[in-house]
């Protein structure tokens, strides 16, 4: 699946396509309106991850163009500052989700495989690993052939690890997910802790053991 | 005590002394100048006497038409050659023949007595002149003069004050504008004219003093934001880059150890600078546009979202929604707002058996919660970084919930009854 990334940031362009080529998209990116338009026209994209503030103009020009040519496509705004017209807008004109600077590069890969599944790419709604599959439209988890029964939350720490497979996920990150990037919560960690205990001891029971590795200190990992 | 009373004091007092002496000398002065008339008249007749004397005319016959009364005696030889002026109060000529006392009617005479030889005969002169009228005319002016410095003592009295009043306002004026001055506010301040030096002075100087102190703060605070925004580029960068480092694996137990506290640290240092944002956001008022929303809702919503984190403590929630609030507000301030309160009241709650207990009123809702903190001083209940914050805790929580408050013109009171801690808020 290949993914543009108009970003005129270079360290944080760099860090998206290092982490989402690791994710196992192709990437390309452009730092202008122009440039991105070019490359629109030149390859079909699956999705694309657009800055509103580009140098050249603005972002949502891009995104008018994108779903005017080719409403297939995904697309996440990028938005500064918690600017929330901008973010009001993108999603009028048909962006398909947000994010505002500084996002979790875990986060955005979990938002861009939540937009490439709404938008049934690859046609396919499951995310199958050895002996784990999670279907993402009914909700389910089938660990070797048995459903696994688990809360809300330990279903979307569950999508949200393995939508970044090998990736080291920071327990602030599945916090800000879970719970919104407002709460100040000196305990919300344990809650990540105990949902993950909790995910691991299911996971453990249906003979998956290795999926979810604990990074001390850090945060987890989803092994495939 | 005010400056008009006590310069008014200071000016009366000076006043009456004055005037007193002033009495004083008039009084002296207009008899002097009637004792030196009486002087003058009865050393004329002095020399008529001698004169008639000498013509051997009797003194009496001829100055009987003066209404001066003389007494001519012929002494044996003359033993005073000084003219001896006596001042005498006396009963009065007729009650002296009479003998009836008229009281209250004195008479006040003055006499010349001298002595005198003529053709080798000597005589002993007493001329007497009625000083009485004349008395009488400078006790009269003396009263007037003292009636009108009485008088012109209470006008001036009154007019100082009346016209204190009337110069002062413009002092009035400047320090009631002084006083309702908010250095928060961007407006100058406009003086009323006037034109008296010294509050011209006064009003130019204090325009000076506060375009100074305003300008000086709005700097300040303009490099506050800045540094705020300015900052959250690098944090969110070195973040990232933590984040990715920590994508490695090979790290050393110390290797990983230094970065895990890089790590936190950045964490909270960008949480903290995003909460200095946020309220420089509200405090910008950046947070105009509006949703009618029901509190009783949103306080519903809030709990659910916080689900987790009240199990986890086993805190009782008591509901008590004796009204619906529906209230035109900000849905981002009024999300923080209540995140706070409720993050607060479960942070800072029991590790068991807790409650929270939140009470909707017609016109307010109180958030009530069981704690293992003791009342929190009033007077840093709402700053920033309070020393009563948990560790982990950024400090920021209820300077947000007061600045949204103030921000709404609602009010908050907080009280602690029983362990209990309470915050109501009217609306």
């Amino acid at each position: 699946m290949r993914i543009l990334i108009i970003e005129d940031e270079k360290s944080l362009r760099e860090d998206v396509v290092d982490y989402l080529t690791e994710n196992g998209y192709k990437c390309d990116f452009a730092t202008t309106i122009k440039s991105a338009m070019q490359k629109l026209n030149d390859i079909v994209y699956s999705c694309a991850l657009v800055d509103v503030g580009l140098p050249d103009g603005s972002g949502i020009e891009v995104v008018e163009y994108i779903k005017k040519n080719n409403p297939e496509m995904g697309v996440i705004i990028v938005t500064a500052k918690n600017a929330l017209e901008d973010k009001l807008e993108g999603l009028k004109i048909g962006a398909d989700d947000y994010l505002t600077k500084p996002f979790h590069l875990s986060e955005l890969s979990a938002r861009i495989y939540s937009v490439l599944r709404r938008r049934n790419f690859g046609g396919k709604n499951t995310l199958s690993f050895d002996g784990l599959e999670i279907d993402t439209t009914e909700k389910k988890v089938i660990a070797n052939g048995n459903q696994l029964q688990l809360t809300k939350k330990e279903y979307e720490i569950l999508v949200y690890l393995a939508s970044n497979p090998t990736h080291l996920i920071t327990k602030e990150a599945l916090a800000d997910a879970i719970w919104g990037d407002k709460a100040e919560m000196a305990t919300s960690f344990d809650f990540v802790y105990s949902q993950i205990k909790n995910l691991k001891k299911k996971l453990n029971e249906a003979d998956l053991k290795n999926y979810i590795k604990v990074v001390y200190g850090m945060g987890y990992k989803f092994k495939d | 005590m005010k400056l008009l009373t006590k310069t008014n004091i200071y000016s009366s007092i000076t006043t009456i002394l004055l005037f007193a002496i002033g009495i004083f000398i008039v009084y002296k002065v207009i008899f002097a100048k009637l004792d030196k008339e009486a002087d003058n008249k009865l050393l004329t007749t002095k020399a008529q006497i001698i004169k008639s004397l000498k013509d051997g005319i009797s003194p009496k016959e001829f100055m009987s038409n003066i209404g001066q009364k003389i007494y001519v005696r012929k002494i044996a030889k003359q033993t005073i050659f000084d003219n001896k002026f006596i001042e005498y109060t006396g009963k009065k000529f007729e009650e002296e023949i009479t003998g009836v006392d008229l009281n209250d009617s004195r008479v006040t005479q003055r006499e010349l007595l001298f002595q005198t030889t003529i053709d080798y005969q000597a005589y002993e002169v007493t001329v007497c002149i009625s000083l009485t009228e004349g008395k009488l005319i400078g006790e009269y002016i003396s009263g007037v003069v003292l009636i009108f410095l009485v008088l012109s003592f209470v006008i001036l009295f009154l007019l100082n004050r009346y016209i204190s009043d009337f110069l002062w306002s413009p002092f009035n004026d400047t320090l009631s504008k002084i006083k309702s001055w908010n250095i928060k506010k961007q407006d100058k301040l406009n003086f009323r004219n006037t034109d008296i030096d010294e509050f011209h002075l006064l009003n130019d100087t204090l325009k000076d003093l506060t375009y100074q102190i305003q300008s000086d703060y709005h700097n300040l605070k303009e490099f506050t934001e800045n540094v705020s925004h300015e900052a959250q580029t690098p944090l969110s960068i070195i973040s990232t880059k933590i984040e990715l480092l920590m994508q490695e694996t090979n790290y050393s137990e110390r290797q990983h150890k230094l970065l895990v506290q890089t790590y936190n640290a950045t964490q909270r240092l960008y949480k903290l600078n995003e909460g200095l944002i946020l309220l420089t956001r509200i405090e910008n008022k950046q947070f105009v546009d509006t949703t009618t929303i029901n509190l009783n809702q949103a306080i519903d919503e809030k709990l659910e979202i916080l689900e987790d984190f009240i199990e986890a403590k086993q805190i009782k929630i008591e509901k008590i929604f004796n009204a619906q609030i529906t209230k035109d507000v900000n849905p981002i301030l009024l999300t923080i707002l209540l995140n706070n309160l409720f993050i607060n009241a479960i942070k800072y709650n029991l590790e068991e058996n807790g409650t929270i207990k939140v009470i909707v009123e017609e016109d307010s809702f109180s958030v009530e919660n069981t704690s293992f903190k003791d009342k929190i001083d009033k007077q840093f209940l709402f700053e920033r970084f309070n020393k009563n914050s948990i560790s982990g805790s950024l400090g920021l929580g209820l300077s947000l919930i007061k600045k949204i408050i103030d921000f709404y013109n609602w009010h908050v009171t907080y009280s602690c009854k029983d362990g209990a801690h309470k915050f109501k808020i009217y609306m």
